[in-house]
């Protein structure tokens, strides 16, 4: 798989505040609209898309609000206030269950973002391109597996018994006998972030090589004519020619911290180690999916999307004040 | 900006690739609705007791197990009961959340004729998806009446109507099964066979007999020999949890246990019982005879280990680890098989590892409102509970599945043992379509042959090994249940099987201390032997702080209820 990044010509900002010469208000609106109306047909789908499967289903959160039984119209479900959000707030386990969440999203997150950064510039030096398709193939090869067999290889590389972690550790010295993983609690969260590295890591550098790409290549030749190293020419023209991207990247990325992912935890957890296992979405499972109580599901979603909503607009604001690039 | 707008292009497309893969995943339940109640014009002789004519198709929805989507009349049995009723049905499996699904039936209201809920049975109640089917088992199936005669109250619901049958109603006398499916101490033959056979019956025998033969053989093929171990994965931890209970000499009620007395339901969880149990492997981890990876092991990783021949002893219910005795049979050394043994924490307790005869009247199949004629189903369960179909059903043809003895008993060579049992033929005769989630009988036929294969003494035995039969003489037994005692008779067995309301306190406290005890089991049993007591107390005082009487109440009301008659 290659992404071919054509180029496209420099169009004008379309900046509302345009020159004085240029038609304002209305006007300007609907002239924009003639000459983009090609791109305004082909958002339509998408647009349709969004209002059907992401704004309809908001109606929905009336159910967090009811004690919801299905098949029964909207509006004859019984009301139950805020008991819900009361039961999800208020559970012994709410607060820890927000600390793994939280944890496992910042780790993800962040060695996300520096793997698969790293990897990109990596990829983008290198001058055989053989190797360089042979290197990318394998490492976005684990993004296709299911968390299920995922959960399952990994499971068995930290094995005490034959464990292959386990085994070049202790051929190399830097453990006496092998060690329970799994069976650590506070191991969990970096046996997460680092199976999602694996898992994930040339997938996401996919996005970043193209951004390379984007890059003008006479500023590499310029910086080489200047003299510059590699690092130097990674440090300043790869890695400013690639910060819109990241910026963008990381605000998306925010805006989904409570989605800590969910199938890796729960295939991974054991009685041992679920103190630090349980995130928020496998709470709602058993205390809203599995009894069907689809309120405290709702509930629970609501709480997420207010959430998202906060960091999504606080990163916003940060890159705004910050000159960067940024989503709206 | 234009990097940006690429960046929106990419996303775009990705989207696009989510929307038509979602699109295409709406498609298939739209095509399956589609299809059915096709009524297929077929001129069969309209003969016998039932309307043949016209064939009708209706569709089937198996919410219970995974399975061939095919339709009935591909099996030679599915063939025959359409020449006899008319009727034949397009087989649908689950695949992926049973809740989803049938949430999304729900919602469109689009639901199939028949349909077998497994655990969404309430939901699709509540909704009122189903029929009442009290005039037609009146007027269309009196043999459905008869067979399950002594049942009917149990799965008539509040409002008088009944809306699913139940399988399996036991009728004539009730067979237990002549092999160990249950709960049980499973202990390598081998070592039984090096002591000589010994008679064992307590915990401490047990665990004394096990951490004997570790010593002498540290390794097992060249690999560490793994004393003990246990299933504590996920959903299959009560596998863990139950031990106790079954100890004490109770039959597998759930999280409680009935006083035989006063009928009053009590956990368990913090009991003596089960702080002896896990003192007793708190005790064995210290000594190092407990299986390290006990409480980090997936299941796969546990039937992994069963099956490498290292595992001295555990305790599981027999039918989660089939595949593993399955392989261990294959693989050949009899003395690596594992034999069940009745083991209870003193000699004065009697062991009640095997079911009493259960009913459970919460799972069953139903008639939803979208099927027309709904009598032509009724029709095809009457026939299908009648004795003789019930035999082709659970035996297949006699001379190619089944032979009968001088004493008209029913038993297997062993060239047939090997055909039924393959999955080919089984699937084939439509052995696998029709032997469960349809109305069916257990226990055993009028002329005392059991119904179902396995609880006949005749085919267990023909099915011993020659190593099978050497431990049997050993112990002077027929089967190896008989190492088992009879069930005593709890006519509310089993309590789990009890309605729980959903969202209700009892089932949000069945949640959390699920969740607790496998919190807390797993320190207390892998604690130092000297902060044993102090983590016990933890988890005493963290479970006693949920609303344990709540749960009691709850299940001594449903064991009085069910004594009194009311199901």
């Amino acid at each position: 798989m290659s992404l071919q990044q054509t180029p496209t010509p420099t169009a004008p900002n379309p900046s509302p505040k345009g020159s004085v010469k240029n038609p304002t208000g209305f006007k300007l609106f609907l002239r924009r609209c003639k000459e983009q109306r090609v791109l305004l047909y082909m958002s339509i789908p998408f647009i349709i898309w969004l209002i059907i499967f992401r704004y309809l289903p908001v109606a929905g959160w009336v159910m967090a609000f009811q004690d919801f039984r299905p098949a029964r119209p909207m509006f004859e479900q019984d009301w139950a206030g805020f008991k819900h959000f009361e039961f999800l707030f208020t559970d012994p386990r709410f607060m820890e269950v927000m600390r793994n969440t939280l944890a496992m999203s910042f780790i993800n997150l962040i060695l996300g973002f520096v793997t698969a950064i790293s990897l990109a510039i990596l990829l983008n030096e290198l001058r055989n391109v053989t190797f360089k398709r042979i290197v990318q193939t394998i490492s976005y090869m684990p993004h296709f597996l299911s968390w299920v067999v995922a959960a399952g290889l990994v499971s068995a590389a930290l094995s005490m018994e034959n464990g292959i972690i386990n085994i070049i550790l202790t051929n190399i010295g830097i453990i006496d006998r092998p060690v329970m993983f799994l069976g650590i609690g506070e191991y969990f969260w970096g046996i997460i972030g680092l199976s999602d590295v694996w898992k994930n890591v040339g997938w996401n550098s996919i996005i970043y090589l193209a951004a390379i790409t984007m890059i003008d290549t006479e500023q590499y030749e310029a910086a080489e004519i200047d003299g510059a190293s590699r690092l130097q020419r990674i440090w300043h023209i790869t890695l400013p020619g690639m910060r819109p991207v990241i910026v963008i990247l990381l605000i998306m990325n925010i805006g989904y911290i409570l989605e800590s992912g969910f199938e890796a935890q729960y295939l991974l957890m054991n009685p041992m180690n679920m103190d630090y296992a349980e995130n928020l979405d496998i709470f709602v499972l058993r205390y809203g999916i599995n009894m069907g109580n689809f309120s405290l599901a709702t509930a629970a979603g609501m709480f997420k999307t207010v959430v998202s909503f906060i960091f999504l607009f606080s990163a916003n604001s940060i890159a705004k004040k910050l000159g960067e690039a940024r989503l709206f | 900006m234009f990097k940006k707008s690429n960046l929106l292009l990419m996303l775009a497309l990705s989207l696009l690739l989510v929307f038509a893969a979602c699109s295409s995943d709406d498609d298939t339940p739209a095509d399956a609705a589609e299809g059915q109640d096709q009524e297929t014009t077929d001129s069969g002789e309209a003969t016998g007791e039932y309307q043949t004519e016209p064939v009708v198709t209706y569709s089937f929805f198996n919410a219970a197990d995974s399975g061939r989507d095919i339709n009935t009349n591909e099996t030679v049995l599915g063939q025959l009961f359409e020449e006899q009723t008319g009727v034949n049905f397009d087989l649908e499996h689950i695949v992926g959340d049973i809740n989803q699904r049938i949430g999304v039936m729900v919602a469109s209201g689009d639901y199939p004729d028949v349909i077998v809920p497994d655990a969404a049975i309430d939901t699709l109640l509540d909704a009122g998806a189903f029929i009442p089917l009290n005039d037609l088992l009146e007027e269309h199936g009196p043999n459905i009446l008869e067979m399950y005669d002594e049942y009917i109250d149990r799965f008539t619901m509040e409002d008088g109507n009944i809306y699913w049958i139940p399988f399996g109603a036991t009728v004539n006398e009730f067979k237990p099964m002549a092999n160990i499916d249950q709960g049980a101490f499973w202990i390598q033959r081998g070592v039984l066979k090096e002591n000589g056979f010994p008679e064992v019956t307590t915990l401490d025998e047990y665990f004394d007999l096990i951490t004997q033969y570790a010593d002498e053989n540290p390794e097992i093929d060249g690999m560490r020999t793994i004393p003990f171990t246990g299933l504590t994965y996920d959903w299959r931890f009560f596998a863990f949890a139950n031990a106790p209970n079954h100890l004490a000499g109770f039959p597998n009620d759930g999280d409680v246990m009935v006083d035989m007395e006063t009928y009053e339901a009590s956990v368990y969880a913090d009991s003596e019982h089960t702080k002896r149990y896990l003192q007793k492997l708190n005790e064995l981890n210290a000594e190092g005879y407990l299986d390290q990876e006990m409480f980090v092991m997936n299941y796969d990783e546990y039937l992994a280990k069963l099956t490498s021949g290292r595992v001295l002893g555990f305790f599981d219910y027999g039918w989660q680890w089939g595949n593993a005795r399955d392989a261990l049979r294959d693989a050949g050394d009899p003395d690596k098989e594992f034999m069940a043994l009745p083991i209870v924490f003193d000699e004065d307790i009697v062991d009640q590892y095997i079911e009493p005869p259960a009913f459970t009247q919460n799972r069953g199949a139903a008639i939803t409102v979208n099927a027309e004629n709904p009598e032509r189903i009724i029709q095809f369960w009457d026939n299908l509970v009648k004795e003789e179909n019930q035999r082709l059903i659970m035996w297949g043809f006699e001379g190619e599945h089944y032979e009968v003895d001088e004493d008209g008993m029913f038993y297997r060579t062993d060239e047939q043992l090997v055909l039924t049992a393959e999955q080919s033929e089984r699937d084939r005769v439509g052995m696998s379509v029709f032997e469960w989630n349809w109305p069916r009988i257990n226990g055993s036929f009028s002329d005392g042959n059991a119904v179902e294969p396995r609880r006949q003494a005749e085919v267990a035995l023909a099915d011993y090994s020659e190593a099978d039969r050497e431990y049997l003489e050993a112990y002077g037994i027929e089967t190896f249940a008989e190492l088992f005692a009879q069930p005593q008779d709890r006519p509310w067995y089993p309590a789990w099987s009890a309605n729980i309301e959903q969202g209700s306190d009892v089932q949000i406290f069945e949640e959390r201390s699920e969740e607790m005890k496998k919190r807390h089991f797993a320190r207390i049993v892998l604690a130092d032997p000297a902060d044993f007591e102090k983590e016990w107390n933890d988890f005493v005082e963290a479970y006693r702080s949920l609303d344990v009487d709540a749960f009691e109440n709850f299940f001594t009301e449903v064991v009085e209820q069910r004594l009194r008659g009311e199901w």
